[in-house]
């Protein structure tokens, strides 16, 4: 699976799974929350794009944080 | 009927090797060297077959004399078609047929050929339209090389534009340059211009072509996520500090892997982000925001899946090409599932 801030460049391209990252210099970074509430926020994205990964699709298709 | 000009060097005009090099611009009213076979092979089609003849130093010490006795040349024959070689791999050679052959197109829309093989500089001094066969990288393929200007000489001679673009699809070099053209309008009226048409639901083309990715298959739902082993890949660029193989910060062609075992986190210091695309302060402030070991090893521990990868993967995405792109991706892949990796997380920036 893929995690990108340009969801529409890479649907057009052909990538299957995709989901939206926080900033396209820091896919998944959030720097304004403290280091150790960054980390569970980082924790809980990766949570969702193993959901991601489980999810069977027949389309480009783009999940939802 | 038509006119057919051809450029060669003096080795390939029979007049000598190196010794030679320095051989003044010549006009021969007739063919010579390859181009008697490639007569004989569009012997039914052309009435005048001539050829133009440069050293090699003297084309390269003398650039603006040859252009302006070539541009002679061109006033007075009309050429139907100019051909260029071919110069395979040698480079001063290529440069020149390059070179020429762009001339000719640019200046006098006249269809320009050469042929070239893929490694020769000749291909980044390559104009627009100008078509490029590729050939192998010696004189080895002369006689399949010459035969491919044949069948190309007599589609362009023809104007069929269908066979053309076979032709061009199978035989000729993708020239990955862009042009500098001069547009009828200011790029703001142009664009204006296709954002009205597009509103109004009228025809317009973008001066941007599209990416027309190949379709490939659907990758599978992962069955059984805690007996999976899950890897991290990114294309934004991160490598160890002071990047110790040299990995592009653009257009990349090369991709690494780094071990990320027994690491928890990926801490600033020891990673830094290799890509002119984006502003990579806050990832180098923190690797994990591209590479997210920290989160990963949270929910490999807390039994969400069974293992992370030993290695994450990189490569640099911005400016890329997207054929080496394509390359790239397959050679991780291939890596990946040889290593049984179930699933990948790809971060893009």
């Amino acid at each position: 699976m893929l995690i990108t801030c340009l969801p529409n460049v890479a649907t057009q391209v052909g990538a299957y799974r995709i989901m939206s990252g926080n900033k396209f210099h820091y896919p998944v970074g959030n720097p304004e929350l403290s280091p150790q509430d960054e980390v569970n926020w980082r924790a809980q994205v990766l949570s969702a794009a193993l959901k991601v990964l489980q999810t069977p699709v027949e389309a480009p298709t783009v999940f939802d944080q | 009927m038509a006119k057919v000009l051809h450029y060669l060097n003096q080795f390939f005009a029979g007049i000598g090797g190196e010794d030679k090099a320095g051989q003044e611009f010549l006009f021969l009213p007739k063919p010579v060297g390859p181009g008697v076979l490639l007569r004989d092979l569009l012997k039914d089609r052309q009435k005048e077959y001539a050829t133009v003849v440069c050293g090699d130093n003297y084309f390269h010490e003398n650039e603006e004399t040859v252009l302006a006795s070539l541009a002679e040349v061109i006033v007075q024959f009309q050429p139907d078609l100019f051909i260029a070689g071919p110069a395979f791999h040698a480079g001063r050679y290529g440069i020149a047929c390059a070179k020429a052959a762009s001339f000719v197109h640019e200046r006098w829309d006249v269809p320009a050929v050469t042929g070239l093989f893929e490694e020769n500089p000749g291909t980044r001094e390559i104009g627009r339209h100008v078509l490029v066969i590729q050939t192998g990288s010696s004189a080895a393929s002369m006689q399949s090389t010459i035969k491919r200007f044949a069948d190309l000489a007599v589609l362009l001679l023809n104007n069929n534009q269908e066979g053309l673009e076979a032709f061009k699809e199978e035989f000729c070099l993708k020239i990955p340059r862009r042009f500098t053209v001069q547009a009828a309008a200011p790029d703001s009226v142009r664009a204006l211009d296709m954002l009205l048409a597009k509103l109004r639901g009228g025809a317009f083309e973008s001066e941007i072509p599209r990416i027309q990715a190949a379709p490939h298959p659907i990758p599978a739902a992962l069955q059984d996520i805690s007996r999976a082993t899950l890897a991290l890949v990114t294309e934004g660029g991160l490598v160890p500090m002071g990047n110790p193989d040299r990995l592009e910060s653009s257009r990349g062609t090369k991709y690494f892997k780094y071990s990320i075992e027994k690491r928890d986190d990926l801490k600033s210091g020891e990673f830094e982000a290799m890509h002119t695309g984006y502003d990579t302060s806050t990832v180098n402030a923190d690797p994990d925001r591209l590479i997210p070991v920290d989160a990963m090893r949270r929910l490999e521990r807390e039994g969400n899946f069974a293992r992370l990868h030993n290695y994450y993967y990189v490569t640099t995405g911005t400016g890329a090409m997207p054929a080496k792109m394509q390359e790239l991706g397959g050679g991780i892949a291939q890596e990946l599932s040889a290593c049984g990796v179930n699933g990948v997380v790809l971060t893009a920036t």
